[in-house]
């Protein structure tokens, strides 16, 4: 076998064509046995001075014609599997060389890119700095430019951030940290990041939750919710206006992991944006790539994001996945290994066997809050309209048979949800607990929520717990009460509230109205006995204060006024609330220049004060 | 009933006597001028004197309403229905407040008929209240007709314990009330027919009627008809069923054919309204196609009578143009061949307005002359901004009034900026491309004018809150004038002569630093006219201190006190660039010279206009 290969080897030749150009030479051509000989590829040996490429191999050169020469290289001097050993070793020289070269283009476009990159967002604040330098006087001018370069500062310290995480993981210095984190809460998080990106581009974000048993986990918060910002991020980034991302979360049984029991968390992101080649799709885990798109022009980033995605994914044992569809759009999906907190499991207390009503446009949304509230033992009573919701709350409290509370969607087929919430608590009354299932920011929507009526907020993505938890909350201080048939929903017994009020009966009222919910109340028969009455009070004994305007002796703005003038620190913060018929305009304003906080007006409406006290009173110790 | 609620309405009669625009006689401008001006001052003293009726009579009262006897909470109830009694509206604000008042009372004593009659009762009201606010979408006015809704729908909700409720009062304003859920504006018109629908198998339903033969079930079926047919006609939605076609349909004939046969018998035409509604209904029921509807209409716009005032001959005259005009909106191509058509039937509005002598029906005229103003189509014949301001001129004075001042003294301090810092505007692209300095300057006061004269014309959608109410406002009242800022931009932006007003319409009670103010769609820094916008909300903010309307909402000011308040705002409510101009004594008093003539200018022109349009008083 050995001669045969000797003999096959003395005969082996290799060919070259090359031509003369000037002084120097070039290889038109070159066949398989001139690649194993001299260990190269065609395209480097059509690249490189073919002296180079034959250099310490014999070579006979037969002339073609003045310009053209042939070649004949001897394979002589080589054994075969010498000269193939040679060859896969070039060969891999040279895909590490490529990769290598591959690499260092990438880096470069990488410097180059980042170079602009942060060249941008500094422009941006050194020519809004000029800006709002050159418009001091100009308030909102200058506002406007603050914030611009606020968002240019934000974008600036990522780009940082990322390469700073890109050469810890590179370095191995990237620790993993395993703490007990609320599974609902940090989604809230993510998604109170990335809704206000969607928003902005009018995208519709849908984000379901779907079969979750432990939202109580163990694991690295603060790197989940960088790998699900990133992903979801780049889904809102790469897909354009008006287009759709679509964001599920499961969960499934794991082998336990060091005792206890654990999940894979399930992970999903499908858009219908831009989405990449077969090509890109290979390389998308690498450092500095990023795709390149005519239809989405500005693209940000650093291109470190899915690569520091990846590395952190499989840090925590977990995997990737992608697949995308060039101009169809991107699906990740990721699942992670996570150990389940030993906090899990807390199950609230709730009215069980009550009835819920539900108003909820969504069929999804109304189907998902029913499975939860069936799990935790109530009926659902679901609805469309606010119309049928009012028809049935009404025809509900007439026979005596009130669900234990209003859950209230977003969006409902007929109306707003904050108006049906304003007439459904004036119609309940002030205990009957309103809940507003929302993706709204809370703190957007807070203040007309509270004023229409609104006891909690559910927030959306919806988790089972914060829904029951919600009910529970709302809703075990009524169960109690149910129990010892009396007895307040909320304890303010350490909390005092001073009644200014000349009329008796309307005194009776309010103390009784008062006294519901705990709170000690001290009557004051006109204002100069409210001004006495709190001067020799001890410092912060009154929470709240009501005041009656028409009063003999001392009228409630005069009043009100004196309170405020005391030299004691409380005197300035103590809560004044106007209480009168009188609703002009004017009269909001006097009470405000008063120094009155708010206004309610006559008769007193329960659900008013209760409203007011709910939002004033921080329990305190009751006394003795 | 108390001699205060006595007095209190003896007040809105002079009231309303005063606030008809007075005719000039043989008096000279000057004089004419002294004439509104003490109206309007007597205007003051009776909402100053009513309110202060309100607050020692009408007000203690409600705070002790639990404490008030019989008599009291009869007489209240019965000052309520003179100031509202479903149709004659005297100051129904004010029924509201009572109404809101009586039904905390009923719950709070769990009174379950007095409940429902209290619920039928404020929702009525706030129909009327709602049902006011003209030209505006249901994403603008949706809370309103929401409260309004939900008060009928709770009293409706009675409706199942209609065996158990034994005094027919009671099942009628149950009933009542199941009927007026279906008004107002629906989130789509399928969602007010099936709720119709609903309320006549109810009505018509044998149980319910034997149980209360003595309730006009006629007529509360004839009414449900109606609604079903009306508000409906103006959109034609694409997917309806066949049954809700016959529903419809079977209204309509319930309805119009009535009218007709009783015409045809009478030998006479039946009333345009009739027709047109049957015809509207034919065409959204899709017997026919829009150029066979509107060939309809044109038959009925040519037979109107332009010397006919009554309510058929106003409704021929204006409404049914102002229909005609909001399809050829909906479906501009067929715009072209209606062209001339259309600017005919317009000059004959004017002239038939200007041809108006009396003073009944002067509600009416500008009730469908409101209307038109939402629907009108530009065609390069009648300007749309010089239709506004004739609208404006004579039948909201006050408030040309006001905008002329404006507008003028908008002029005046554009003018000193100009001379100091020719660029200032430079924002507004047809100010920067002025071909010179003198053009330039004269495209900036002609601006500054106009943004003036139209900053405040989305009153007209709430124009009864400012020519209607004789007393400040509730705050839900002054939530409702708050929507003429996006009135005026409903009105002003898609009309080619008056959308570059539209921005000072929008914008001119937003904040300097966007930190209050109305409306949020308003957003100051993206608007390149912002500058002058700025400078129409500092002088609307000066004329309204020191001006009798600022009754509604404050105390007045004089000039002094309204400049001090405004430079004491600088930088929040106003632009510094602005307020620090106020401080130099010369520019002040240029200033309030400016609103001194703006004022005579008005007045001028309200004389000149009341003497073409109506003849001397006997």
């Amino acid at each position: 076998m050995e001669e045969m290969d000797q003999a096959y080897v003395e005969e082996y030749k290799g060919h070259l064509v090359v031509q003369r150009e000037g002084d120097g030479l070039r290889v038109l051509f070159a066949d398989g046995g001139a690649r194993d000989i001299t260990g190269r590829s065609q395209e480097r040996l059509l690249a490189e001075p073919p002296e180079q490429s034959v250099r310490g191999l014999s070579v006979e050169k037969l002339a073609l014609d003045d310009s053209h020469e042939l070649w004949v290289l001897d394979a002589q001097g080589c054994s075969l599997g010498h000269m193939k050993e040679l060859s896969r070793v070039n060969a891999a020289l040279e895909e590490a060389l490529k990769a290598a070269e591959e690499a260092n283009q990438a880096k470069s476009r990488f410097l180059s890119s980042m170079s602009h990159d942060i060249r941008t967002p500094m422009n941006a604040i050194v020519g809004m700095t000029a800006i709002g330098l050159s418009h001091i006087d100009e308030k909102a001018r200058v506002q406007d430019c603050l914030s611009k370069i606020q968002t240019a500062s934000t974008h600036l310290m990522s780009l940082v951030n990322d390469v700073l995480d890109m050469s810890r993981i590179d370095s191995g210095r990237m620790t993993l940290s395993e703490e007990a984190f609320s599974l609902p809460d940090l989604i809230h998080e993510v998604a109170v990041i990335v809704r206000p990106q969607a928003a902005q581009k009018r995208q519709t974000m849908q984000i379901e939750i779907g079969d979750i048993r432990h939202e109580d986990l163990l694991g690295d918060p603060l790197r989940l919710r960088q790998i699900l910002v990133n992903i979801i991020g780049n889904a809102v980034k790469y897909t354009q206006e008006e287009g759709s991302i679509r964001i599920s979360l499961g969960q499934r049984p794991a082998p336990d992991r060091g005792g206890g029991p654990a999940v894979w968390l399930d992970f999903s992101c499908q858009d219908n944006g831009i989405g990449m080649t077969q090509e890109f799709l290979s390389r998308i885990f690498l450092p500095f790539e990023r795709v390149h798109s005519t239809t989405i022009s500005k693209i940000e980033g650093t291109g470190l994001g899915m690569s520091i995605v990846k590395k952190l994914v499989d840090g925590m044992g977990g995997h990737i996945f992608v697949e995308s569809k060039e101009g169809e759009g991107s699906c990740f999906r990721v699942e992670l290994p996570l150990a389940v907190s030993p906090l899990d499991h807390k199950e609230p207390a709730l009215p069980v066997g009550r009835s819920v009503l539900v108003v909820e446009r969504r069929a999804d949304r109304a189907g998902q809050i029913a499975a939860y509230l069936r799990e935790g033992g109530l009926e659902t009573i679901g609805l469309e309209t606010g119309v049928d919701a009012v028809t049935r709350l009404t025809e509900a409290q007439y026979e005596g048979q009130m669900p234990c509370a209003l859950l209230l969607g977003q969006e409902l087929a007929d109306m707003s949800a904050l108006d049906v919430a304003t007439h459904a608590r004036q119609l309940a009354g002030p205990d009957f607990p309103i809940l507003l299932v929302s993706e709204d920011d809370w703190a957007q929507i807070e203040y007309r929520a509270v004023r229409a009526g609104i006891d909690a907020f559910v927030p959306c993505p919806l988790f089972r717990s914060r829904l029951l938890g919600a009910l529970s909350a709302l809703t075990a201080g009524a169960a109690q009460a149910e129990k010892a048939m009396s007895g307040p929903d909320t304890d303010h017994s350490g909390n005092h509230v001073l009644l200014v009020e000349d009329n008796e009966l309307n005194q009776e009222i309010a103390v009784e109205l008062l006294e519901m919910t705990g709170v000690q109340v001290e009557v004051a028969g006109d204002g100069a006995q409210a001004v006495e009455m709190f001067r020799r009070s001890p410092e912060g004994w009154y929470d709240v204060i009501f005041m009656d305007i028409q009063m003999p002796v001392m009228n409630g703005y005069e009043a009100t006024r004196q309170i405020r003038k005391l030299p004691r620190p409380d005197a300035g913060q103590v809560w004044i609330v106007a209480m009168t018929a009188n609703a002009f305009m004017e009269d909001v304003r006097l009470s405000r220049e008063a120094g009155m906080n708010e206004h309610i007006s006559k008769p007193v409406d329960v659900d008013r004060l209760n409203e007011i006290l709910r939002g004033q009173l921080k329990p305190k110790a009751p006394e003795g | 009933m108390q001699p205060y609620q006595e007095e209190y309405l003896d007040n809105l009669r002079q009231f309303a006597a005063l606030s008809q625009r007075g005719r000039p006689g043989e008096l000279t401008c000057e004089q004419y001028a002294a004439r509104l001006t003490q109206d309007r001052a007597q205007i003051v003293r009776l909402g100053k004197r009513n309110m202060e009726l309100l607050r020692t009579g009408l007000f203690p009262m409600l705070d002790d309403l639990l404490d008030a006897t019989e008599e009291e909470r009869r007489d209240v109830e019965e000052f309520s229905f003179r100031l509202y009694d479903g149709r004659t509206e005297l100051d129904v604000g004010l029924f509201c407040q009572i109404h809101q008042a009586l039904l905390s009372l009923a719950r709070q004593k769990r009174d379950r008929a007095a409940m429902i009659r209290e619920l039928y009762w404020l929702g009525m009201g706030r129909n009327s209240l709602s049902s006011k606010l003209v030209g505006l979408d249901l994403s603008d006015i949706g809370e309103y007709v929401t409260r309004m809704r939900l008060c009928f729908t709770e009293a409706a909700a009675y409706l199942k314990y209609y065996d158990e409720i034994e005094d027919a009062e009671t099942r009628g304003y149950i009933l009542r009330s199941r009927a007026n859920m279906s008004l107002g504006q629906f989130r789509s018109p399928s969602e007010k027919v099936h709720m119709v629908k609903k309320t006549l198998q109810i009505l018509q339903d044998k149980g319910y009627q034997e149980k209360a033969p003595e309730l006009p079930w006629d007529r509360f079926i004839y009414l449900t008809h109606q609604n079903m047919t009306s508000s409906i006609a103006h959109s034609r939605e694409k997917v309806m069923t066949p049954e809700d076609m016959a529903d419809i349909m079977e209204s309509a004939y319930i309805v119009y054919q009535r009218r007709f046969e009783e015409a045809g018998q009478q030998n006479r035409q039946p009333p345009a309204k009739s027709a047109f509604g049957y015809h509207a209904i034919e065409y959204y029921c899709g017997f026919y196609d829009l150029d066979h509807f509107l060939s309809k209409l044109e038959g009925l716009l040519d037979a109107a009578d332009p010397t006919d005032y009554s309510s058929d001959g106003i409704y021929s005259m204006i409404s049914l143009p102002a229909f005609y005009s909001q399809y050829l909106e909906q479906y501009p191509e067929r715009l072209p061949q209606r062209k001339e058509y259309l600017e005919d039937i317009y000059r004959r509005i004017l002239d038939y307005v200007d041809g108006y002598t009396g003073k009944s029906g002067n509600g009416a005229l500008f009730l469908y002359l409101r209307q038109l103003s939402f629907t009108f189509v530009e065609t390069g014949g009648i300007l749309y901004g010089d239709f506004l301001q004739r609208l404006l001129l004579r039948f909201a004075p006050e408030v040309y009034r006001h905008s002329q001042i404006v507008g003028e003294a908008a002029q005046v301090l554009c003018g000193l900026i100009m001379d100091d810092d020719p660029t200032f505007f430079d924002d507004i692209d047809f100010v920067r491309d002025a071909a010179g300095p003198e053009e330039k300057r004269r495209a900036v006061l002609d601006y500054a004018m106009g943004c003036g004269q139209f900053h405040d014309v989305g009153k007209i959608s709430v124009i009864e809150l400012y020519s209607r109410t004789p007393r400040q406002w509730f705050e839900e009242e002054y939530e409702m004038a708050r929507l003429h800022a996006l009135a005026g931009r409903i009105l002003l932006e898609p009309r080619p002569s008056t959308s570059r007003y539209a921005p000072a319409a929008l914008g001119h009670h937003t904040w300097y630093d966007g930190s209050r103010g109305y409306p949020a769609a308003y957003k100051r820094l993206e608007q390149p006219a912002r500058q002058m916008v700025d400078v129409i909300g500092l002088m609307d903010w000066l004329e309204t201190m020191m001006s009798s309307a600022r009754m509604y909402s404050g105390t007045q000011k004089t000039f002094e006190e309204a400049v001090q308040a405004a430079t004491a705002l600088e930088g929040r409510r106003f632009s510094p660039l602005l307020t620090a101009r106020l401080r130099d004594e010369g520019t002040a008093e240029r200033i309030r010279r400016a609103f001194d003539q703006g004022r005579q200018d008005a007045y001028r022109r309200m004389y000149e206009d009341a003497r073409k349009s109506a003849p001397a008083d006997p």
